[in-house]
């Protein structure tokens, strides 16, 4: 009972929050112009795609399709965010691919560890894996340098906050759009001490580029 | 009230998968398995008959592959401590074998389980995946036994009629499913064969579980410090005449 009651209240909240921001763009119906959509998008993720709020995913150089997946889904409701699920419903589908494609194709800053002492255990992490739990190596699937592939999303540079929540939200099964479950199959075996240390290290990822 | 059923579930589940994990390191017996009622060996299940039947692409396997290297590692070469066996130029119908008796659950393995399991990998990406391994070299240093017991492990491998199924160089045999063993880690080769010795490797050969039983726990670290010696079966069987 309490816990359903708890998920309304986030619901709720998350609607309000929704609502007030995108009120002055409420009168915005239909389809509009990538270039009257972003100050909506850029107020969180950053005119570039690269938010500097750590709780806030940055969007910059991450895969055009992987973008818009989650934009369906935000939608949908098969991924749940308080904040993205009040956004989304102002925006119209035809402009997913837009979107998408923007953020796709902008730099990505480098990203920095809060912490670099837990960012060196979490190398470990990304790099081996953890024998004893049978967590595969993070490297396996989303490459040495983090940036992906096709089938795996970009995670170099990612702010530290934004992984730590998507990790417990993978390991809770909150979120629950990644393809093939493999991202729960891999949070539920880690701890919290475990998915911190690797977001550190995440952060510090480049990706390749300089 | 009807969101808060799924979540006992998912908790019992959690907590299920946790403890046939500790569980699996020390032998869980497979209810479908060796030992069981109606357990034939290489009794094949409608998807690896499936499999065999299609046509693998090793470039599409290399794709397909990236979900295992997590574990298996980048160069399918596995891990030196065994945990993590070395997949490198085996055969073909024994990845497909042993990929296919997991997911059947005869073969018991819930580390590897979700990442292998249906919904994560397709018929086609195993015949992929399988075609891809077998074209892999091996560079990496394998993990060995703590002392050299090769001589005595060699005499048991012969005595006991091992070659018979694993061959002269430990190099199995691709058309009756039988593993390539030489050159595999040490850890690996000493865990399998105590899990074949008391029966709780699931799809094991039932005269191979004759042979092995009498075995002591000596002789197989021999065994296994052996065939950990070996090279690779394909330079030991390159320009072989015999
Ligand atoms: C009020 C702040 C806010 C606004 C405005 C906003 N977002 Fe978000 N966005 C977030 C947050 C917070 C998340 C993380 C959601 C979660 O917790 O899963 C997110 C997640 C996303 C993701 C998923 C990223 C990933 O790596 O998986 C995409 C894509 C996205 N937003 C696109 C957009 C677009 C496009 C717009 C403009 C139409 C927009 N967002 C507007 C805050 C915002
Ligand atoms: C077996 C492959 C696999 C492994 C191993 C793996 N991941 Fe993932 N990861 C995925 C998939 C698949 C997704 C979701 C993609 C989607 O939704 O389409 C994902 C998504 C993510 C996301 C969300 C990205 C975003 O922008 O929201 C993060 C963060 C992440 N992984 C971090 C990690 C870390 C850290 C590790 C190691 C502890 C790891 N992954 C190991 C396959 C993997
Ligand atoms: C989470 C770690 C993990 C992942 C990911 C993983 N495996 Fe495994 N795999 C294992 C373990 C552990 C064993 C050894 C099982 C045992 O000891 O019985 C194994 C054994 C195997 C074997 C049997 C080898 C033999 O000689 O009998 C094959 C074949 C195999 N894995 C293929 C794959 C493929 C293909 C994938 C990707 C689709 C994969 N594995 C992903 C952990 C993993
Ligand atoms: C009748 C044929 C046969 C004989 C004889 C035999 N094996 Fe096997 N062995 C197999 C098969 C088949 C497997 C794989 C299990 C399966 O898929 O059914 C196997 C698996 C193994 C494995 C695990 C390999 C892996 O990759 O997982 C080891 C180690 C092994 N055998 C050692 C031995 C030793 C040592 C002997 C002699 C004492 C022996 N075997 C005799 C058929 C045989």
């Amino acid at each position: 009972m309490r816990l359903v009651n708890r998920c309304r209240c986030l619901a709720v909240v998350g609607t309000l929050a929704g609502g007030l921001l995108a009120m002055p763009l409420a009168q915005a119906q239909g389809a509009v112009p990538l270039a009257e959509r972003l100050p909506l998008c850029a107020g969180c993720h950053g005119q570039d795609g690269n938010s500097v709020v750590p709780e806030n995913p940055k969007l910059s150089g991450l895969d055009a399709e992987y973008l818009v997946r989650q934009l369906e889904d935000f939608k949908s409701g098969k991924r749940k965010s308080p904040i993205m699920s009040g956004i989304i419903p102002m925006v119209d589908d035809k402009e997913f691919k837009a979107l998408g494609e923007y953020f796709s194709g902008q730099k990505p800053a480098p990203g920095k560890a809060v912490d670099a002492k837990l960012a060196a255990q979490g190398k470990e992490i990304f790099d081996e894996g953890i024998v004893g739990t049978a967590v595969p190596a993070c490297s396996g699937c989303h490459n040495d340098d983090g940036s992906g592939s096709e089938k795996y999303p970009r995670v170099a540079g990612q702010n530290v906050a934004y992984v730590v929540q998507q990790l417990l939200n993978f390991k809770s099964g909150e979120r629950a759009n990644d393809s093939k479950a493999l991202m729960q199959a891999v949070a539920k075996r880690m701890n919290e001490k475990e998915i911190r240390a690797v977001a550190e290290y995440v952060a510090t990822l480049t990706g390749g580029e300089q | 009230m009807i969101k808060a059923i799924p979540f006992a579930l998912l908790l019992l589940l959690t907590s299920w998968q946790v403890t046939a994990m500790a569980d699996a390191a020390d032998s869980v017996k497979s209810p479908l398995g060796y030992g069981s009622k109606n357990y034939v060996w290489g009794k094949m299940t409608r998807e690896q008959a499936d499999i065999l039947r299609l046509t693998g692409d090793a470039k599409r396997g290399k794709e397909a592959f990236r979900g295992c290297r997590g574990c298996h590692k980048a160069d399918a070469a596995g891990i030196v401590d065994g945990t993590y066996p070395r997949l490198t130029g085996q055969h073909p119908s024994v990845v497909i074998k042993q990929v296919t008796e997991v997911r059947a659950g005869v073969r018991i393995n819930p580390k590897m389980d979700p990442f292998a399991a249906e919904h994560a990998v397709s018929k086609q990406e195993i015949a992929d995946i399988s075609v891809y391994l077998a074209t892999l070299e091996t560079t990496r240093e394998n993990g060995k036994g703590p002392d050299d017991l090769s001589a005595k492990g060699k005499a048991v491998y012969k005595k006991h009629h091992c070659a018979k199924c694993h061959g002269d160089n430990g190099e199995g045999e691709e058309a009756k499913a039988f593993p390539a063993v030489a050159a595999q880690h040490y850890g690996y080769l000493l865990r399998e064969m105590r899990h074949i010795k008391d029966g709780t490797r699931g799809n094991s050969h039932p005269e191979m579980v004759k042979v092995i039983k009498p075995l002591t726990y000596n002789d197989l670290e021999a065994v296994a410090d052996y065939l950990s010696r070996l090279p690779d079966y394909r330079l030991a069987t390159k320009g072989d005449k015999k």
